[in-house]
């Protein structure tokens, strides 16, 4: 792997439950984003996946563990230049804009307060931010409630583009939106990463468009990463049970016969962590073992790349998710 | 045999800053006994109040300005509300909503809500419907229905509360049940699970089901029949291999490119151009023409109605041939 850009080594985020208990939201996870990749965060609600996100734009404090950028250490206080270097993309382009500003308001003002561009520049480079994000440059007089949704989520990338990010977050950015326009988003994001070489972490529950979009994928489950790897790898020969349930579950256009479910039952609380392996009470592979020792991410066999937090991982899949 | 629930020609009208217009413009459709309707759109194209306006549970500002809801044989009164003629037809369906929070009372337990029908509706007694509840909950796939019987809503997971959800549906005995975004608040796991468990309640007890959700991918699991509506228009409907794989309509094979596809990676998902348009402002003629490839002038001038196209198979295209036979070139290529 080229030089990694982000590192993230055994972070773990904990918040404070009721009756004085522990919620662990991120537990030991480790990865790195090497630079001008797209990385997909991939896992069901509460499985941590955007607490993560909040980690590395310094957010949220990591109670243990690390988060570094070109090498160094960042954390919750930051260097101006490396708070910039990182910018967040929110599902809900409705509620991350501020509903009274015009979109040359909200794109001038962060220009004028980095000090991006001089004073008399600051209306082209608006227009150019316009244009990159794909919206004609007389969208800069409108309101945010002028626009619909796609129009809103282009206006929220454009403003994380004003300040010259090297790493963009997307947390769940297509996910509010409608198919018809999802693409077009899509679309952007593979654009703005082959124009300007961006780094790109991208959480979505949405297998098909992390699938479409990642060089790399990682499996979240109960704030641990279960799968780690390849885009192809992880999508093609999915080694733990549940990168495989979510597999079978995700919804097919010409799926014409119901899906069985393979996984029982519903995620336990984050707060009341099962023993062993997390995800045992739901496996349909789990033995004795699973419910003792946790699997830590380790390589499996046939791959540099590919890595899998099972006892079984060495085993090929049962029921191998089978493309049309 | 008789369509257990029929729809003819059904418009609601809504009104926004003052101004009425037609959210749901003449649509109709049927449902057999014992079968699946699903019903497709974007955010906006009026298939959730066109379930709220069979219910007659139209938001304010709403109304059924013209057309007939017809449930096993007998017409209902469409006014909001309405307790007049086909009160009891009414009471032989249910609805479920996307956001059990929000639907369920927070301030009793889910077996007091579940209980309320048996106990108020079908007049059982208190220990009679408190059986019935617990049942219920079993029916529905919730573990120790005893310990669940006296959980607020707060205290269960989305999956749980969607399924406590649908055995409030079902306590009333209804014959159809309508779903309105039944999954899209859940994880795929459980949704996986939800889908299955509606599945079983059509086969083990001949529910009939009327499904309106966004997501294609879940409807081809569940329904054999579809609807596809845009701006409260029907634009296609059919049995649902045969629309998902010879969509008529240019508006569904839109929807069909648009989707990545989760097997196929190097699939290049095709965006529909344009965006939804105002519903006050509607374009003419064929509301979809100004996003359409095969729009001619004609598309803007000519009011465009449901026509055959194939067995049991319609759509409100002018060009519905010619995209027939693109797609079938396309696919060769």
């Amino acid at each position: 792997m080229a030089d990694a850009l982000i590192e993230v080594e055994n972070l773990c985020v904990s918040f404070a439950a009721e009756h004085g208990r522990l919620l662990r939201a991120v537990d030991d996870v480790t990865f790195q984003v090497a630079e001008g990749e797209v990385v997909g965060l991939v896992g069901e609600s509460g499985c941590g996946k955007t607490t993560i996100a909040k980690c590395i734009a310094g957010r949220v404090a990591p109670s243990a563990g690390t988060v570094r950028f070109e090498g160094r250490q960042l954390g919750l206080k930051r260097a101006t230049k490396d708070r910039r270097a990182i910018q967040m993309v929110f599902q809900d382009p409705y509620s991350s804009l501020n509903p009274r500003m015009t979109i040359r308001q909200v794109l001038s003002e962060l220009l004028r307060v980095h000090r991006l561009v001089a004073r008399a520049d600051l209306e082209e480079r608006c227009v150019q931010l316009m244009a990159l994000v794909g919206l004609p440059s007389d969208a800069l007089d409108g309101l945010p409630s002028q626009f619909s949704g796609g129009q809103r989520q282009r206006i929220a990338i454009a403003r994380a583009l004003a300040v010259e990010p090297r790493v963009i977050i997307a947390d769940e950015p297509v996910s509010a939106l409608d198919v018809s326009v999802q693409t077009t988003i899509l679309r952007l994001f593979e654009d703005l990463r082959s124009r300007l070489g961006l780094t790109v972490l991208f959480i979505s529950h949405n297998l098909a468009v992390v699938r479409h979009l990642s060089d790399r994928v990682a499996v979240m489950y109960l704030g641990r990463i279960v799968e780690e790897g390849d885009r192809e790898s992880v999508f093609r020969d999915p080694r733990h049970p549940y990168t495989r349930a979510l597999l079978a579950s995700a919804p097919r256009l010409h799926q014409i016969e119901l899906v069985r479910p393979t996984v029982k039952g519903e995620p336990p609380s984050p707060i009341d962590i099962p023993t062993g392996c997390s995800f045992h009470p739901r496996c349909p592979r789990a033995t004795e073992v699973c419910t003792s020792d946790t699997p830590r991410l380790e390589r499996v066999r046939t791959s540099a790349v590919h890595f899998a937090a099972c006892h079984f991982r060495d085993e090929t899949s049962p029921e191998a998710v089978q493309g049309p | 045999m008789t369509p257990i629930l029929e729809v003819e020609g059904l418009v609601v009208e809504m009104t926004r800053h003052g101004v009425a217009f037609r959210a749901v413009d003449d649509a109709s459709f049927s449902l057999e006994r014992g079968g699946a309707l699903a019903i497709v759109g974007e955010s906006g194209c009026g298939k959730s109040l066109t379930l709220r306006a069979i219910m007659g549970l139209l938001p304010s500002g709403g109304r059924v300005a013209s057309g007939r809801v017809v449930v096993d044989g007998v017409t209902l009164d469409t006014a909001a509300g309405g307790r007049g003629r086909g009160h009891s037809q009414r009471q032989r369906m249910s609805i479920v909503f996307q956001d059990a929070l929000s639907a369920l009372n927070p301030v009793a337990t889910v077996g007091n809500q579940i209980a309320e029908a048996p106990r108020h509706v079908l007049g059982f007694g208190r220990s009679a419907s408190r059986q019935r509840a617990l049942e219920l909950l079993r029916l529905v796939g919730i573990p120790d229905p005893e310990r669940r019987y006296r959980a607020y809503p707060h205290e269960l997971s989305g999956g749980t509360r969607q399924r406590v959800m649908i055995a409030i549906a079902l306590s009333s005995d209804p014959a159809i049940l309508l779903c309105d975004e039944p999954t899209t608040a859940l994880d795929v796991t459980i949704q996986t699970q939800i889908l299955a468990l509606l599945a079983e309640l059509r086969a083990e007890r001949g529910l009939s089901l009327v499904l309106v959700t966004h997501d294609l991918g879940v409807v081809s699991q569940v329904a054999e029949r579809l609807a596809v509506m845009y701006t409260g228009r029907l634009v296609e409907t059919g049995p649902t291999g045969a629309v998902l794989a010879t969509p008529r309509h240019p508006y569904t094979a839109g929807l069909l490119a648009a989707a990545p596809n989760v097997d196929a990676p190097e699939y290049e998902p095709l965006a529909i151009p344009g965006s939804l348009p105002d519903p006050l402002r509607l374009p003419s003629g064929c509301t979809f023409h100004p996003r359409c490839r095969f729009a001619t002038p004609e598309c803007a001038t000519t009011d465009v109605r449901l026509e055959p196209v194939g067995p049991d198979h319609e759509a409100a295209c002018l060009h519905s041939d010619e995209l027939a036979t693109t797609r079938a070139a396309g696919n060769r290529g």
